[in-house]
């Protein structure tokens, strides 16, 4: 994983957003590197990597971003149930469209979905932890790139 | 005309059942898991079916496997995260009718299960 990879989610974000709504604008503060604390909001929907890399890509948010989401999708009702399927669902096609770039061999888990800010989740000592900041709506959600 | 969507997430399920609304869909099936569609298609040999790939348990590509065994005119639409061509090639070989990327973009499902049905 390198500086080069991170781009390759920063354009799956983009994808994601604005398939849920051309005119609303999502903006992508440049990524940084955090190896210690990360930075887990509410909802966390982790995708466990492996085969030519191995690690962890997550996509966390706060509720409210995830109701608004649900709103955009038309889903009713939204409850607590929905919302854990959400954050799994976006960080599984987060990581499933890198495979655009990495490949067959970049394999992906099924989501796992943790809630609060302690996520239990063994991430590889050795990986690289890119955090891409994601601003939609006026909320804030994180990917996380932890790969080897 | 009986529709059969099979995707582990219950959102994504309900989208592509809202998009695909219209008078020709007669009947709709929803499973979360390869092992219930199999069950599903196996009753009711539906006139589509939508299959997501990455799912617990039986994988989406398995699945095409089991339900091209029980028809081999089955017609699959593949939706699924996976957006790399050796995966969509593979698919279509193994009997898949179309491959759509997640995320869903309704006029092209759309667009799919249209050419789906004509076909």
């Amino acid at each position: 994983m390198n500086d080069g990879d991170i781009q390759v989610f920063i354009t799956c974000v983009q994808r994601y957003f604005e398939s849920i709504k051309r005119d609303v604008v999502v903006v992508i503060e440049p990524p940084f590197i955090k190896d210690e604390e990360k930075p887990f909001l509410e909802y966390t929907g982790i995708i466990g990597i492996s085969g030519k890399t191995r690690g962890a890509v997550c996509f966390t948010a706060n509720g409210v971003m995830l109701e608004s989401i649900l709103s955009f999708l038309n889903e009713a009702p939204i409850n607590r149930n929905v919302i854990c399927d959400l954050v799994g669902e976006i960080a599984n096609t987060l990581s499933g469209n890198a495979r655009e770039e990495f490949g067959k061999d970049f394999l992906i888990s099924v989501p796992i979905v943790s809630t609060g800010k302690n996520v239990r989740f063994q991430f590889p000592s050795d990986s690289r932890n890119y955090v891409i900041p994601i601003i939609w709506q006026g909320e804030k959600a994180y990917l996380l790139v932890c790969l080897t | 005309m009986k529709l059969l969507i099979v995707d582990d997430s219950s959102v994504v399920r309900r989208a592509i059942e809202r998009d695909l609304e219209s008078g020709e869909i007669t009947e709709v099936d929803q499973a979360a898991t390869g092992e219930d569609a199999l069950r599903l298609y196996a009753a009711k040999l539906h006139d589509v079916v939508t299959l997501d790939i990455t799912m617990p348990g039986m994988d989406g590509l398995t699945c095409l496997d089991k339900i091209i065994e029980i028809n081999p005119e089955a017609r699959v639409l593949i939706i699924s995260a996976l957006r790399d061509k050796a995966t969509a090639i593979d698919a279509i070989k193994r009997g898949a009718s179309g491959f759509l990327c997640k995320p869903i973009n309704p006029p092209e499902l759309k667009e799919a299960f249209k050419l789906l049905i004509e076909d």
